[in-house]
């Protein structure tokens, strides 16, 4: 019997047990494990390998679960904690923009009348303007960016794997 | 014959969508029965992936913190096993990156000038205390001559008896790759019960 016969039988023994064969291959593995005693030891020794492994125990230590249902627990309760400081943070910058857009007119004629009582370069006044306007907004999206940047600090690699 | 398998694969899939919703809302009773349903299968897993038992406790305890906080990304599309599983490898990792390690994958891979040491600095046989019996015995020392990659396909693939694709998702690796571990993996297996030198 070729060497190479053998190889298509040992590769199909495994191929079985990790993925399964087709119809065809098991017929051919059948009748080539009749006549090979090399093989049929092989599979033999597959087969004893892989119920060994399943039926092998690992004992879980004593209240390791009620360990971790305490802590997960008392995680929650942080959590839980929390929640209404964010929603505050959400709804002020909430309120904070909308009252920042419906006052924007107002404020760019304030700006613009101060600018024409002070004498102030226009362009020097609509920078206070932009300034006036923007930094809430970019301080309330620093706070919000460095909050679900500690939030997602694993989020990728769970989603990986989700 | 689709039959059965149709319920089956129904009855999980609404199970999934169960526990994805209960972790949307940090439901703590459906958390309690989680851990009280999982805590063999995945300090098993944790145990053979780090090879020793005090540290898969401590990662078992955190896998249930992360899955807590980070619950609201499982979206019950998947066996909830898998993604519990990729939380728990990925907290392995990362602790092994923390000793300026680059992954459980290099750290382990028997190709590398380094493998993973299995046995804890202080306890040379960490697995042989918790295993009990002479069969277990053959098997934890037959495993712990195997590749940390080899031995963590195994036990996912015949122990946890995910699919290959699941694996591919929880390792973060193709499909190809978790096939091509797997026949190493059970050769490595099967010569080390024979008592021969595997890979």
């Amino acid at each position: 019997m070729s060497e190479n016969i053998h190889q298509r039988a040992l590769h199909l023994i495994a191929q079985a047990r990790v993925e399964g064969i087709a119809q065809a291959d098991i017929a051919w593995l059948r009748s080539h494990l009749e006549e090979c005693e090399f093989c049929v030891e092989h599979a033999r020794q597959t087969d004893h390998a892989l119920r060994m492994l399943r039926t092998a125990t690992i004992f879980v230590p004593d209240g390791l679960a009620s360990r971790t249902q305490f802590r997960v627990r008392l995680r929650a309760q942080e959590l839980r904690e929390r929640e209404p400081k964010r929603r505050a943070l959400w709804l002020a910058c909430g309120l904070s923009w909308i009252f920042g857009v419906a006052s924007a007119p107002y404020v760019w004629s304030l700006f613009q009348w101060l600018g024409q009582r002070t004498g102030v370069p226009k362009l020097v006044w609509e920078v206070g303007f932009g300034l006036w306007w923007s930094i809430p907004a970019l301080f309330a999206v620093a706070v919000l960016l460095m909050e679900s940047s500690r939030k997602g600090e694993q989020a990728d690699w769970i989603n990986q794997g989700s | 014959m689709a039959g059965p398998t149709l319920f089956f694969s129904t009855l999980m899939g609404d199970e999934a969508k169960s526990i994805a919703r209960g972790l949307q809302r940090r439901d703590p009773d459906l958390l309690d029965r989680l851990i009280e349903q999982y805590q063999y299968r995945l300090f098993r897993y944790l145990v053979y992936i780090t090879g020793n038992k005090e540290r898969a406790e401590d990662f078992f305890q955190e896998t249930w913190i992360r899955v807590l906080e980070r619950g609201h990304q499982y979206n019950g599309k998947s066996k909830f096993e898998a993604w519990l599983f990729a939380i728990a490898r990925n907290l392995v990792i990362d602790w092994q990156r923390s000793r300026k390690a680059q992954s459980l994958d290099t750290l382990t891979d028997p190709e590398q000038e380094h493998p993973l040491q299995l046995a804890d600095e202080n306890d040379p046989s960490p697995l042989r205390q918790i295993l009990s019996h002479e069969t277990e015995e053959t098997v934890q020392t037959s495993l712990q001559r195997i590749p940390a990659i080899y031995r963590e396909v195994l036990v996912l693939r015949f122990q946890e008896e995910l699919q290959i694709d699941e694996m591919a998702g929880v390792l973060s690796i193709p499909l190809s790759t978790v096939k091509s571990r797997l026949y190493r993996g059970l050769e490595a297996l099967r010569g080390a019960l024979q008592g021969g030198a595997s890979l």
